[in-house]
């Protein structure tokens, strides 16, 4: 069987070069990135699923926060670009609900940090708790404005 | 050549059957609607899925191993689902097997069931199903049954090639796809799911023990969710957000 390939214009190659480089990339960071337990016995802390939205305005990170009470959550800046996340759970969480046997501990909290990739103002932070999600908004820091002419 | 892909089967699978298929995508949705399904209708293990694409995985039950990719059935329900995230390079060989064998064991009706990312999903409270289909006289059942159609955009991943090869092959496939989170496991979606395929299957499946766990089954999913997410992600699963390109 034949295989007729169509030319390929540089925009083609760029693309892929580019490709190629966003895989050795991805490879390159992932162990650090994902190779490790999202819970640690010692703290008896879960790390939660987190994620950060950027627009314009605003940051947005968000936090999946089951079975904890509400009460409890705290929203710390750790410093100008990270926000660490705590909230104690309602109950504690044994290895062995999740049919792990051989593991020995319990968890009590969640807890994260999160970097924040853009200039915030750590001093206006607001949150909310929505369905099991909380929510952290953090207005961004204006930068000057250059008039067009 | 070896096959890249086999599905192994250990007991005798029906033919004629409806065929759910529950894999990790955005929320989890499918594979959490699928396990209770079978959990609820106490489906047995027919079969699993062998090839050298999916990790070095098996996934111990009371001690002894299983395939993280397996399907269940009963006389007339079949249903696959993977208890770890497909990678994206399997993706394409694994639907190719998937619908090929559906179609050898003369499926009658091939169900996608999955999310659909929107934002801030935790405003709402009942998240809305669409539905897509491989041929018009099963988009207008899906239109009689109250689904509504997703006329246009992009689908990415495994349910899309699902879709696409159904189409191929006319094997007759639907997807259901609730509004979900994008990387947070979704009972409420996948529970939204089930009472569409409920409607349209005339199953009956009690989904009380589902909303009870929501909880539990969010705390449990998160290891599974964020090795989808990334394998997500090296799909290009964001394209679903884009504006399509034809008027």
């Amino acid at each position: 069987m034949s295989v007729r390939q169509r030319r390929r214009s540089i925009f083609d190659l760029m693309r892929d070069y580019i490709e190629d480089i966003e895989a050795l990339a991805e490879e390159f960071f992932e162990p650090a990135y994902v190779e490790r337990p999202s819970w640690d016995a010692r703290s008896c802390c879960i790390e939660p699923l987190c994620s950060v939205f950027v627009a314009p305005d605003e940051v947005m990170v968000t936090a999946d926060l089951p079975n904890i009470d509400p009460e409890t959550i705290e929203v710390t800046p750790i410093n100008t670009d990270t926000l660490e996340i705590k909230a104690k759970m309602k109950r504690k969480i044994r290895f062995d609900e999740f049919g792990l046997a051989h593991r020995k501990g319990e968890f009590k909290f969640f807890r994260c940090q999160t970097s924040i990739p853009v200039s915030v103002n750590m001093n206006r932070i607001e949150t909310e708790f929505k369905r099991g999600i909380l929510e952290v908004h953090l207005p961004r820091k204006k930068g000057h404005k250059i008039e067009a002419e | 050549m070896t096959e890249l892909v086999n599905i192994v089967e250990r007991k005798t699978v029906p033919s004629n059957a409806i065929m759910l298929n529950g894999l990790p995508d955005v929320g989890l949705v499918g594979l959490i609607a699928t396990s209770h399904i079978i959990s609820e209708l106490k489906l047995a293990e027919i079969a699993y899925v062998d090839s050298d694409h999916l990790p070095p995985v098996v996934v111990l039950h009371e001690g002894l191993p299983h395939a993280p990719v397996r399907i269940f059935g009963n006389t007339d329900l079949l249903a696959s689902f993977s208890e770890t995230a497909i990678p994206a390079d399997a993706v394409q060989p694994f639907m190719r097997k998937l619908v090929e064998w559906a179609q050898s064991k003369e499926v009658r009706l091939m169900v996608a069931i999955g999310g659909m990312p929107i934002q801030n999903r935790q405003d709402v409270r009942e998240p809305k199903v669409f539905g897509a289909a491989s041929n018009k006289s099963l988009l207008k059942l899906l239109e009689e049954k109250g689904v509504e159609i997703l006329k246009g955009g992009y689908m990415v991943g495994p349910y899309a090639l699902l879709m696409r090869y159904c189409a191929e092959r006319n094997v007759p496939a639907i997807a259901l796809l609730a509004e979900s989170f994008y990387n947070y496991p979704d009972p409420e979606a996948a529970a939204a799911t089930i009472r569409e395929f409920s409607k349209i299957s005339g199953l009956r499946i009690e989904l009380s023990r589902l909303e009870e766990k929501g909880e539990e089954i969010r705390l449990r999913a998160r290891d599974v969710m964020k090795r989808t997410e990334r394998e997500l992600g090296r799909m290009r699963k964001t394209q679903e957000y884009d504006l399509p390109l034809y008027v």
